[in-house]
């Protein structure tokens, strides 16, 4: 390896890129564009799920069961039904979410002590929404059934009502919710936007970089001159891992200043987790740049293999721990996993190093092994 | 100009690009892929729901109620890791995200359910997923509170002596549309309505810019061509290539690999399909002339097409975005889009409940496709 050769690649890309004042541009604003845009849209809490109630009862304990819901907060309440058929066409449309069902006799049956099934229909469409819409209406049924069995108590064994609930309620949990107090999605989301706006630019650029002198020839000046292949591919490595590593800067107090996001890990680990990581993405680009001979197969290609993994195995969407074992396989193989987990643990958990050194070993390994494999996929004497 | 030579020249036009397709067997693997593989690989296992979540326990009481407990976070939502007594090690568990749940049972546990005094479990849960964690706190605290009344129950031998019944309100829930309120067909359909956004706004936005770098778009300008017959034939040739990959999805990993039924009219999916990938196509072009190299377009895609994934309603429907930009989304295509696939797909509804999205696709679209005809016309005319 020639140190002047290798500097002199670097300097004849960065002029490329600065040249290209419309590409220097992009490169460096696409990024906290994206992080914005993410931030204040991908709202994952679940709350305000548009709920219609069908009341068959019309009694006081139905109209004062249906307030609980209508109250929470995690339903928007869009108004009574009176007919089961109404059901489909509103949840078809997405106008509703959830409908509770209140059979008739309602309150007769729990004036009496008998128990009560009240039908919930929930929209399929998106998964997660109704599963957790599922756990909040029987949340709300729990502590409701608790109420109605302590009143039922006092008047049936003769306990004061303070003491049937006490009796009843005695068993408490506390929850702690660490590492993000608030339960609020968009302090979780910021490290994890990072790692997936790192992961969307930086691979493109690098493959397009290649590809380009491909296409238009100029690569025969390489091929001719005394450059060697590991000079040219790390020179053209090493501008794009720059920008990616400013850029994760930039992010990084995005992330901090903007979303508020608490940082309680340390810069510089931060700094080298996101330089190995950069290393990587560029890495990644340089390999899909050694098949490919036209720029639109290297885009294509590049938004294929990486935005995809990006959003969809990095945990970040779906939890790692509920996939199944093909997906887990796939979620160990990309490098976003290892750095959404060094990241998440600087910033929510303010831990380093010496916790996290076999994720940040596993990103340097993706940094050799695709640099060595895109140097062993280059050729300087292509057959055609 | 007559209709046969207009008709001439966009036919050769068209088989023009299909050629020129045909011949990047690179892209051509890659398109294929879009359709197949990654469709598989971002369907298969991914399920949003909590599912083997470790559970790590200090049992301070380790009496028989106590391990009733512990066994009422049974699976598949939670899976009993062990005991770790020592506080310490639980949390550096949890930091190294290796338990996701510990639970504090103190030692007066069973003697306060036999007496009735109150007593209290101490949860803690690693909330740095926050989907994850609502769904963790939200099944704990029905199982601690059901525990706790069924205790209270057998404590005051309730039940048996009350004859029998007790009042209280059962959940009893139906999901519809997707029965298991499962991820396997939601996922997939998405990845391809995914790879449809992309790819049509890609294609033709490279097809033009390729000509522009290679300079051949000199002898386009000077050849007979008008402007319009230029860009036509792109959009049309890849319309064409899609909807062959949309076939390739369907009918190879959607149908026979995740088992989703097709419940609606095919012929309206396709209809509705090509004039999606027709008017997206007009982004494409709109970027087309803005850029002059490859690596621009890349960036402008990613620029326009990441917040419009996420953003269109595909993993958060807009009821759940702040108000703006849930009026915003009304503008993405992908939105309308998603609609309908969901609708025909699982739904199997038809034009007489989608014509909302419908409208939408079409005065969008048409909106675009003629934002991107102005532009080129502007530029090439």
């Amino acid at each position: 390896m020639n140190w002047a050769r290798f500097t002199a690649v670097i300097a004849k890309e960065w002029a490329e890129i600065t040249r290209d004042r419309l590409f220097l541009g992009l490169a460096f604003i696409v990024p906290p564009i994206l992080m914005v845009v993410f931030g204040l849209g991908m709202n994952l809490d679940v709350e305000d799920i548009p709920l219609a109630i069908i009341d068959y009862d019309h009694s006081p304990q139905s109209r004062d069961y249906a307030y609980r819901m209508i109250d929470s907060r995690y339903f928007d309440f869009k108004g009574y039904l009176h007919d089961e058929r109404q059901i489909a066409k509103l949840i078809s449309r997405g106008d509703v979410r959830a409908v509770v069902v209140i059979p008739p006799k309602f309150g007769e049956d729990l004036v009496a002590g008998r128990a009560v099934a009240v039908q919930t229909l929930l929209d399929g469409q998106f998964p997660l929404r109704a599963n957790i819409a599922r756990g909040y209406i029987g949340a709300i049924n729990a502590n409701y059934s608790q109420e109605l069995i302590a009143n039922f108590l006092s008047r049936a064994a003769g306990f004061s009502p303070d003491q049937a609930r006490q009796q009843m309620g005695n068993l408490r949990i506390e929850m702690r919710m660490l590492y993000n107090q608030s339960g609020k999605s968009i302090w979780s989301m910021a490290p994890k936007l990072i790692m997936m706006v790192l992961m969307m630019t930086p691979p493109l650029l690098t493959a397009v970089s290649v590809v380009r002198e491909k296409e238009r020839g100029s690569i025969l000046n390489i091929y001719a001159s005394t450059v060697s292949r590991a000079e040219f591919l790390l020179g053209k490595l090493v501008p794009y891992a720059g920008i990616s590593m400013v850029n994760g800067v930039f992010l990084w107090a995005l992330a901090v200043f903007y979303f508020q996001a608490p940082f309680k890990g340390s810069f510089g680990f931060f700094l080298l987790a996101t330089a190995i990581y950069s290393f990587t993405t560029t890495g990644i680009g340089l390999l899909v740049s050694s098949f490919v001979k036209t720029q639109i197969a290297a885009v294509v290609m590049t938004m294929v293999v990486t935005l995809v993994p990006a959003i969809l195995f990095s945990g970040m969407l779906f939890p790692l721990s509920s996939m199944g074992p093909e997906a887990q396989a796939i979620a160990h193989l990309a490098p976003a996993m290892h750095y959404g987990q060094v990241i998440d643990g600087a910033f929510m958990k303010g831990i380093g190093l010496e916790k996290l050194w076999s994720s940040v070993v596993s990103l340097l390994v993706y940094a050799l092994v695709l640099f060595v494999l895109a140097h062993r996929f280059f050729t300087k004497r292509p057959q055609e | 100009m007559n209709f046969r030579e207009v008709f001439q020249h966009m036919r050769v036009m068209t088989f023009k690009e299909l050629i020129q397709f045909r011949r990047d067997i690179f892209l051509l693997i890659v398109v294929v892929y879009a359709f197949s593989a990654d469709i598989y690989v971002a369907g298969s296992g991914i399920e949003m729901e909590l599912k083997q979540a470790a559970l790590t326990v200090a049992d301070y009481d380790q009496s028989p109620a106590s391990r009733d407990l512990i066994y009422s976070f049974r699976q598949p939502q939670f899976k009993y890791q062990g005991m770790e007594m020592n506080a310490d090690h639980a949390m550096d568990l949890l930091d190294a995200g290796k338990t996701m749940l510990y639970l504090e049972i103190p030692a007066d546990f069973n003697e306060a359910l036999l007496s009735g005094k109150p007593t209290q479990v101490q949860l803690f849960v690693d909330t740095s997923n926050s989907v994850l964690g609502s769904l963790a706190t939200s099944y704990a605290a029905q199982i601690v509170a059901g525990f706790g009344i069924q205790k209270a129950m057998e404590r005051l031998s309730v039940g048996g002596a009350m004859g029998g019944g007790l009042p209280m309100v059962n959940s009893a829930h139906r999901v519809w549309f997707n029965p298991n309120g499962s991820d396997r067909w939601f996922v997939p359909i998405n990845e391809m309505i995914t790879m449809i956004t992309m790819l049509s706004i890609m294609l033709p936005a490279a097809a033009m810019v390729r000509e522009k770098e290679r300079g051949t778009v000199e002898q386009l300008l000077v050849s007979p061509l008008t402007p319009l017959e230029i860009m036509l034939p792109k959009v049309l040739a890849m319309t064409f290539v899609i909807l062959i990959g949309v076939t390739l999805a369907v009918f190879g990993v959607l149908g026979p690999v995740f088992e989703i039924p097709f419940r609606g009219n095919m012929l309206l999916f396709y209809v509705l399909t090509a004039i999606y990938v027709f008017s997206t196509a007009g982004f494409g072009l709109a970027i087309s002339t803005v850029v002059n190299n490859l690596a621009q377009v890349g960036l402008m895609v990613i620029m326009l097409l990441s917040p419009m994934l996420l953003l269109s309603g595909a993993f958060v429907p807009p009821e759940a975005m702040p108000t703006a930009l849930g009026y915003l989304i009304l503008l993405s295509p992908m939105h309308h889009y998603i609609e309908i696939v969901m609708g025909i797909f699982l739904k199997g509804i038809g034009l007489d409940v989608l014509w909302p999205s419908v409208m939408g696709l079409l005065l969008v679209g048409t909106g675009v496709f003629a934002f991107g005809t102005w532009r080129f016309r502007r530029q090439f005319g």
